[in-house]
């Protein structure tokens, strides 16, 4: 069982190798980034397929909790622990790649491999400043990829968004020292068993609210989201896949299992359905009134991750199985939207047409706009659905009211994403480039993952359930953690 | 009524510290007061994660250090504050080398003026037109001709002499 670590030293290890290896062999070094990557998912799967029913914990270095710094390996964190490398992988920025200066390249993919360490780490960590750290760690990786073309809109870009991150890890620092200071232990499991005594007063909903805003950084909760439209129209398309796909997923976990684990109280949820809620609504408007591809689908991500952070405020098994189906669903559609963009990255206008060079990528835009909408029997009608009938379910003024927002929302995405699909249908004497093979086919992928889980959408939800069930369960992870022994036991 | 001891007061200096780098960071306008109230910020943060260690009337946590038997400060923020240090003093490096190619690239550190050149440039690559800013509240529309000025002198007619 401590192989689960190898999924986070190894990539570790190869970015830092991965310079001397380039003035050595360039084969070598363009091929040991994949080689990894697909270590580490062969390792991971390997886990996930032997799991039982049961979490399990590794002590790091033998010490045992809440001294030292656990990782806790449940049904939740090896999902996107297996999703990491599987995603990076297919949005994989040296494949199909003619940039020939080695340097360049070794650059990148130690980049991407650091960044694919953080989020490994992220998943899995069960001690929150280890999480701090693997979470600073994605962002100086994002900080370089997302600077990786070097034009100066890039780096302007970039450097708004250092100093938005930057600040929110100074807010969360002070968060953690609220928590620290009321509790003395910063191991999630320890933290769950002092939570009802201590974190129930002003001074835990004080620590939530700065470390949401810290973590909310890179989750694109509103108002920290204003760096997203920029970035992801300056970055390499592959790189916004991987940001917008991956890493906003894994910020959004680390905020569940505060949620879940330490803050339990209905402030911390209103707080962040109320956030929620702003960001769909700020991000959908904004999305109707962009003008290019990349910053339409970079807004429409504001967006779903709002209706992300609504679903996880919802009490209870419900609302974590809304969020995380519409988490996963977003994770498979935004990354493939992105890899679609990398050659439609020009104005809508200029998209005219498109679908006469390239019918299948026309079509694979079709039907992830039509998941994205919610339109049955596609796997995001059955999470936006989960989302409104925890919603309904729930039935206080501020819930209702975000019904209210996800359905009229839901006629705005429809809006603007029919308008480019019947755009990409029209006549044109200058269509735009069809999209790179690579990216076409990580999009036709992606579309036949949506297409299978649509056709076997009982199995799928069955296991989310039980995902969300395990998740939710903070008793069970502080028994997993700090196990009863025999005499201890009643 | 709040009793002002040592301890007190340099938590109420954290907590400044920490909203002065934010009233910075969200006031300035030039990128390089934006880092340097970031710094201050980040400064605030570690001494308040070291004041959760404080113990009064203790020593060093080192083993040796004070007499025996003498309590000792929580050695755990200090190691937390290590690490937030060095990650600080990573970020704020990769900051300044960014910095230093924006100015090469666009001649201006004007946090404003960025934005506008930022916002024109990727207008221009994705080939729609720029929106309208404060600079120029119309867009970039053409403005309607203006016809040419002619001074007054050269108005008025010669008097016949």
């Amino acid at each position: 069982m401590n192989q689960i670590l190898l999924p986070v030293v190894l990539p570790l290890l190869a970015a830092f190798l991965m310079q001397p290896l380039a003035q050595v062999s360039r084969l070598a070094a363009r091929a040991l980034g994949p080689l990894v990557l697909v270590l580490s998912a062969l390792i991971t799967a390997r886990i996930w397929l032997g799991f039982g029913e049961a979490p399990f914990t590794v002590a790091i270095g033998g010490f045992a909790p809440p001294l030292g710094i656990v990782f806790y390996a449940d049904h939740l964190a090896l999902l996107f622990a297996l999703t990491v490398p599987l995603f990076t992988l297919l949005f994989w920025p040296g494949l199909g790649d003619q940039d020939s200066d080695p340097g360049h390249c070794a650059r990148r993919d130690a980049l991407v491999l650091l960044l694919v360490a953080a989020a490994t780490g992220l998943a899995l960590s069960g001690d929150l400043f280890n999480i701090y750290i693997f979470y600073e760690l994605a962002a100086v990786a994002s900080f370089g990829l997302a600077s990786l073309t070097g034009t100066p809109r890039a780096l302007v870009a970039t450097l708004r968004y250092l100093l938005i991150s930057a600040f929110g890890s100074v807010l969360s620092l002070v968060g953690i020292s609220f928590l620290y200071m009321a509790t003395g232990t910063l191991n999630l499991a320890q933290l769950a068993q002092l939570a009802p005594q201590t974190l129930q007063g002003p001074l835990g909903l004080a620590s939530f609210a700065l470390m949401l805003i810290g973590f909310g950084v890179k989750a694109e909760l509103f108002p920290l989201n204003t760096w997203v439209p920029d970035v992801y129209a300056t970055a390499p398309a592959r790189v916004a896949a991987l940001l917008a796909g991956l890493v906003s997923k894994l910020a959004v976990l680390v905020v569940v299992r505060l949620l879940v684990l330490v803050f339990q109280q209905p402030e911390a949820s209103q707080l962040l359905l109320s956030l929620g809620v702003l960001g769909v609504l700020t991000g959908e408007l904004a999305a109707w009134r962009a003008r290019d591809f990349a910053r339409m689908i970079a807004f429409s991500s504001i967006g779903q991750l709002g209706i992300v952070f609504i679903a996880f405020s919802i009490d209870g098994d419900t609302g974590l199985l809304a969020g995380i189906a519409v988490a996963l669903h977003h994770l498979i559609v935004k990354s493939a939207l992105f890899g679609l963009a990398a050659r439609w990255n020009g104005s809508l206008e200029a998209l005219t047409g498109a679908a006469r060079r390239s019918p299948l990528a026309a079509g694979l835009f079709v039907l992830f706009a039509l998941s994205l909408i919610g339109v049955p029997p596609l796997p995001g009608f059955w999470a936006k659905i989960l989302v409104l009938v925890g919603l309904a379910q729930g039935g206080s003024t501020l819930q209702l009211f975000a019904l209210v927002s996800v359905l009229l929302v839901t006629a705005v995405e429809a809006s603007y994403l029919f308008r480019v699909a019947v755009r990409l249908y029209g006549q044109s004497d200058s269509p735009p480039a069809p999209p790179a093979r690579w990216d076409l086919g990580a999009a036709t992928l992606l579309g036949a993952a949506l297409i299978g889980v649509t056709l076997a959408t009982a199995p799928v939800a069955d296991h989310l359930r039980n995902v969300a069930r395990q998740a939710g369960n903070a008793a069970l992870y502080v028994d997993t953690v700090f196990p009863k022994t025999v005499a201890q036991k009643d | 009524m709040i009793h002002f001891t040592l301890e007190t007061v340099v938590y109420a200096g954290a907590i400044g510290l920490v909203a002065i780098g934010a009233l910075g960071l969200v006031l300035c306008n030039h990128l390089f007061r934006m880092l340097l109230a970031l710094g201050i910020a980040e400064s605030g943060a570690n001494l308040l994660l070291i004041l959760t260690g404080f113990r009064p009337d203790a020593t060093a946590p080192i083993i040796g250090y004070g007499p025996a038997g003498a309590s000792m400060v929580d050695p755990l923020p200090q190691v937390l504050v290590l690490t937030a240090i060095v990650i600080g003093v990573g970020v704020q490096a990769m900051a300044v080398s960014m910095l230093v190619r924006v100015y090469r690239a666009y001649g201006t550190l004007e946090m404003s003026e960025l934005r506008r050149r930022m916002e024109l440039d990727i207008s221009a690559a994705a080939g729609i037109r720029a929106p309208s800013s404060a600079q120029s509240p119309a867009g970039e529309r053409p403005l309607p001709p203006v016809p040419a000025y002619r001074p007054a002198s050269a108005r008025v007619q010669p008097r016949e002499s």
